[in-house]
């Protein structure tokens, strides 16, 4: 029989499926509580000495790394790893004292002199510190004894201990610091323990604590990006909390589960209807004024935020002691407004754009805001786009008209005195309050002094300024000691603890021999393809292979010409907001990409050769390392899908072919034909709605790794499988029944079936070996879509696949990553349809007479 | 659905795809002449209201109202689907036809980039194009278009390799007429019946590619209303308001059906062969 030989082609497969499948790790489980918060977004580093990203302070201020003082949940600085220190009365000598027995994660005892290395590394010439420019009031750092340290300032700086208590000045050991983006050694409460990427990152508590010991055990930070799966795994208990939540929507439902805390707080992220002042209209006050009007931040709040969220007037949070209220400065009055805009010579208003980051406060604000624009003629014309173009085209470039945007650093209104910054907002009289308040001293004085930065930039409504971020917090009822306020950017879990202890906790990175195993899959199929079918020769061997080459140099040069012309600078994008330019070139300098194009082509090209990726701009790992942690979620996932593929295709198309009627099976494969219409996101969607929201049968996103359990880790890929196999099953069940009802026409079954074989027997025996050839063909291409085209299904269910690895690594503009990973991606294709290729050699004798292509 | 005797001219599925996918082209047009204007006006006193009288299919986390919103959203995908397979069509009919009228050379090229097209996971290439472009919903066009060009290339590439073998053609060439006047006066009008019937499926793959690309926010941008996009908005809401969640893909699957049995059934009427 003709099929049969293809089954020895199919053995080796699946012999490697079944070792694949049982080289889950075993778990691992620590004493104490474990405790799993969820984080928007994936911190591009671990060293917030280095950027400004909001989630790598989330993840290790406090937690890992200290500074000299602390910023305590009320604002006030109280010491760190200073316990005490002393100003002169000219407010230019500053003496801290150590703590003595503090203690490196790695053993290493701190001294004054870690302090003093930390502190001139962040100010010195190569620095990519965030707060490089204010430093600049240092004159010099000096160690005064093993734990003394003095610093002299050339000017005051007033808010200079508040600086210190930041996750931008934590202190590190000259030992470390260098690789402290991957491997963070500091001084806090907990250590880093793993960190795998697109999904979690673990600490655990460092026993050699000098302070009061953290009474969790361990901590785990989960990335989910998704709002719908945050609120998903909260309810399923996948997660115990998040410290800012990111669906508004959810939280009077959770307020009313007993399960939860809901405590709502406040940021120091002042969100603003950011205008670049520089540039007509917005450089005519009237015009300024005239937004500010037509805007109802009321109905922002309500709309965008489901009331979350306290309006402001001007740049400065509500929770401050200087807090002046000028939110009625500008009262709504579109009527006003559209007069406003007519004295400026607007009657008829005008076109802009409004660039939108990605947080969803500015994305559902962006759209209320142009609705009310529109009603005052200002057409706004909306542009998403990612955090590395806004870096590039608002925040360095300035080249916007309005955005939306919260400005979440604390004590930020110096910003508006920056030349060059993106509002293009400069006025004297601003700068001179700001330079009396560096040096002022007195409450009293510092308070009106603060009351007139406010009331400056209100009246010269540089932005409109809707409102200010709330903190939503949401957690476990029985967890306690979580922030409710966030004073400082980061997320202190020093004295949080939960009253019993959570379930097991994971850990361990998922790292088993992939390629190893697919290279010899492939081995075994060229073999046996040599060995049964006589033309596949080493030289037709050597000519497909060059051909392929071939195909696969072309792919490079265009993936490598499209992903460099993708906007958006990679530097901006890792180094943050506040980053100095100094700083973006050094980096720029660190990676090669200053180098000419042509230059980066053959650098990359020769790598790759080696077996090289390169290395994450972002995560600052070996790419290898990360597609290898990606590929143990996708791998697994394409082929449990392509099981279920398998599984939906065969009976429907077997049954709809053994009808004698057709009809019949034409109606069978007319629900097939439905099936191949549902798109496998909705599919995907509707699915955790069901199974996952109301019955809880399975999680509703995330990945717990393979460490959890093969259980565990077969239920989180059960629904996005059969999401992927439903539509794919269709295509190959109509696929094998044309094929099925070809062969059954073919008179070698007429002769079956004269021979006295049932219809049954005829079906199986003879038409569906000789049927399995096309579908070979289109099980190769389905597992090829599988692995690489899984990234709708991995968005829905936030599963780190190899898909989301290529869409974050797009949005975070790590080139590298998608360059090389998509190339790979391509191989991969190109290498299954040529085994593919082989095993219908191997398969069909009639193909071998003459390859065709 | 499925009670047609084989061999009627005009089969119910035929016919309920075709008024479906008249239905879709007809909200893309009202869509065009503002006739949903009114519903999409933002209203949040009125929001995530569950389907009432008022609002058929309920209302958004804006108060709009869905059905406006799944009417206007069939702009964006007929608009964008059209678009694609235009494109594909544009450039893919050409350089078929000049593969098959020249051979050799061109036939090869042509067949290499085919393979290379083929190659790349074309959500990926997609994906990065989008990026590359600045997502928006010419930039889909294009990103999809890419993926059509092949595709209509080797449809025209295999029809026109076998008209050309025929005896009319030869006649055409003892007229005189060169080889690419042959392909494009005599081979060009026999194909088209090919070419619409895989024109309509692939307008099914581009309106369910469409969708994919504005689920992850890389195609249509607000407040143009877009299936993809009400779907990835509605994901978070999902718990509280299922109802976004059900008319959208509901819109979206029904047209990618409808558009696929359309060419299905076309395409049987035209090769009786593929019949199945």
């Amino acid at each position: 029989m003709r099929g049969i030989r293809g089954r020895r082609v199919v053995g080796p497969l699946l012999g490697c499926l079944l070792a694949l499948t049982a080289s889950a790790a075993c778990a691992s489980a620590a004493p104490g509580a474990a405790l799993t918060i969820g984080l928007p977004l994936e911190p591009p580093n671990l060293d917030p000495t280095a950027t400004t990203a909001e989630a790598t302070e989330d993840v290790v201020y406090s937690n890992l790394f200290e500074g000299l003082t602390r910023v305590a949940e009320d604002g006030s600085v109280i010491a760190g790893l200073a316990q005490r220190w002393t100003i002169s009365s000219d407010g230019l000598d500053y003496r801290f004292e150590l703590r003595s027995g503090v203690r490196f994660h790695d053993g290493s005892p701190l001294t004054a002199l870690d302090a003093k290395y930390s502190l001139d590394r962040a100010r010195g010439r190569d620095s990519t510190n965030p707060l490089k420019d204010l430093l600049a009031a240092i004159d010099r750092v000096e160690v005064d004894g093993e734990l003394g340290l003095r610093i002299h300032l050339s000017h005051p700086l007033a808010d200079l201990l508040t600086y210190l208590g930041w996750g931008n000045l934590v202190v590190m050991s000259p030992l470390t610091s260098a690789r402290a983006a991957t491997l963070p050694v500091g001084t806090g409460p907990f250590r880093l323990r793993a960190w795998h990427k697109g999904d979690s990152i673990v600490l655990e508590r460092f026993d050699g604590y000098w302070g009061r010991p953290a009474r969790l055990a361990r901590v785990t930070f989960r990335i989910v990006p998704d709002p719908s799966t945050a609120l998903a795994a909260l309810r399923a208990g996948d997660i115990d909390g998040f410290a800012n939540f990111p669906a508004p929507e959810s939280l009077a439902e959770l307020a009313q589960d007993a399960r939860f805390t809901v405590a709502v707080g406040s940021t120091e992220g002042e969100t603003l209807l950011a205008m670049n002042n520089a540039r007509a209209p917005f450089n005519d006050l009237r015009v300024r004024r005239a937004l500010s009007q037509a805007i109802d931040r009321n109905a922002i709040i309500k709309g965008a935020m489901y009331g979350y969220g306290q309006p402001i007037g001007s740049h400065f949070p509500p929770h401050h002691p200087a807090y002046i209220d000028l939110t009625g400065r500008y009262p709504f009055d579109p009527a006003a407004a559209r007069a406003l805009l007519a004295s400026a010579g607007f009657p008829h208003g005008f076109e802009v754009t409004l660039k939108l980051p990605p947080p969803y406060y500015a994305r559902r604000s962006g759209e209320i805001i142009a609705a009310e624009l529109a009603v005052i003629g200002v057409r706004a014309r909306i542009e998403n786009i990612e955090w590395a173009q806004w870096l590039e085209q608002v925040f360095k470039n300035r080249d916007f008209d309005l955005t939306v945007v919260s400005h979440t650093e604390p004590l930020d209104y110096d910003i508006y005195a920056r030349p060059g910054y993106y509002f293009g907002y400069s006025n004297p009289a601003y700068n001179a309050v700001l330079e009396q308040l560096s040096r002022a001293r007195e409450p009293a004085q510092r308070r009106q002094l603060l009351g007139e930065v406010q009331r400056t930039l209100a009246d010269d409504a540089v932005n409109v300024f809707l409102f200010e971020l709330p903190k939503l917090g949401v957690w476990r009822a029985d967890l306690h000691g979580m922030w409710r306020e966030a004073p400082v950017q980061g997320l202190d879990l020093t004295g949080a603890w939960l009253d019993a202890p959570a379930a097991a906790p994971r850990a361990g990175a998922a790292n088993s021999g992939w390629p190893a195993l697919l290279l010899a899959a492939a081995a075994l199929v060229l073999l046996t393809a040599m060995a049964l079918v006589r033309h596949v020769t080493p030289r037709y061997l050597a000519g497909r292979i060059a051909s392929l080459a071939l195909t696969l140099l072309a792919a490079s040069v265009i993936i490598f010409i499209l992903v460099s012309v993708l906007p958006g600078d990679p530097a901006s994008y890792m180094m943050g907001l506040n980053a100095s330019p100094a700083a973006i070139v050094a980096l720029k300098r660190e990676y090669g990409l200053d180098a000419g194009a042509l230059r980066q082509y053959f650098s990359w090209l020769g790598a790759l050769l080696h077996g090289d990726l390169g290395l994450s701009y972002t995560y600052r790992v070996p790419v290898t390392s990360l597609l290898r942690e990606r590929l143990a979620v996708s791998a697994p996932l394409a082929l449990y899908a392509l099981a279920l593929t398998v599984m939906i295709a065969f009976p429907l198309a077997l049954a709809a072919a053994s009808q004698a009627r057709r009809r019949t099976g034409g109606a069978l494969m007319g629900v097939a034909q439905l099936g191949l219409a549902i798109p496998n996101f909705w599919l995907g969607i509707l699915l955790i709605l069901v199974f996952a929201v109301q019955l809880h049968w399975a999680p509703a996103g995330g990945f717990p790794g393979w460490d959890a359990g093969l259980g565990a880790a077969l239920g989180a890929l059960t629904l996005p499988a059969i999401a992927l196999a439903v539509p794919q099953g269709c295509v190959l069940a109509r696929v094998l029944y044309a094929a099925l009802r070809e062969a059954l026409a073919e008179d070698y079954v007429r002769t079956a079936r004269a021979k006295g074989l049932t219809p049954r027997q005829a079906l199986l025996r003879h038409a569906l070996p000789n049927a399995l050839i096309p579908v070979l063909t289109v099980v190769g291409l389905q597992f090829s879509f599988l692995i690489a085209g899984a990234v709708l299904v991995e968005t829905v269910f936030s599963l780190p696949g190899v898909g989301r690895l290529i869409l974050q690594a797009t949005e975070q503009r790590d080139l590298i990553v998608v360059r090389s990973v998509v190339l790979l991606l391509v191989a991969a294709v190109v290498a299954v349809n040529f085994l593919v290729e082989l095993a219908s050699l191997v398969a069909d004798p009639r193909l071998r007479r003459g390859p065709s292509s | 659905m499925m009670m047609a005797r084989d061999r009627t001219p005009l089969d119910a599925p035929l016919i309920g795809a075709a008024l479906i996918c008249v239905v879709a082209l007809l909200a893309a047009l009202a869509s065009l002449a503002g006739l949903f204007d009114n519903g999409l006006a933002l209203n949040i006193d009125a929001r995530l209201s569950a389907p009432v009288a008022a609002h058929w299919f309920g209302t958004d986390a804006l108060g709009r109202d869905v059905l406006a919103m799944v009417g206007a959203g069939a702009r964006i995908s007929i608009g964008v689907a059209l678009g694609a397979v235009g494109a594909g069509l544009a450039v893919g009919v050409p350089l078929g036809l000049a593969a098959a009228a020249i051979g050799g050379a061109v036939d090869e090229l042509l067949s290499r980039f085919n393979d290379l097209v083929f190659a790349v996971p074309s959500l990926l290439l997609a994906l990065l194009l989008a990026a590359a472009l600045g997502p928006g919903p010419l930039d889909a066009v294009v990103a999809l278009g890419i993926f059509n060009v092949p595709v209509f290339a080797r449809v025209t590439r295999a029809g026109a390799g076998v008209l050309l073998t025929r005896d009319f053609v030869l006649a055409a060439r003892l007229a005189g007429k060169g080889r690419l006047r042959i392909a494009v006066e005599h081979v060009l009008p026999n194909l088209s019946g090919t070419l619409i019937v895989q024109a309509t499926i692939q307008l099914a793959l581009a309106i369910a590619a469409e969708a994919g690309l504005s689920y992850i926010g890389l195609g249509a941008q607000p407040p143009a209303a877009s299936w993809g996009r009400m779907l990835s908005e509605a994901q978070t809401l999902a718990a509280i308001a299922p109802w976004l969640v059900y008319s959208p893909g509901a819109a979206l699957c029904l047209t990618v059906l409808a558009f696929g049995v359309l060419g299905e059934r076309l395409r049987a009427r035209f090769d009786p062969r593929s019949r199945g």
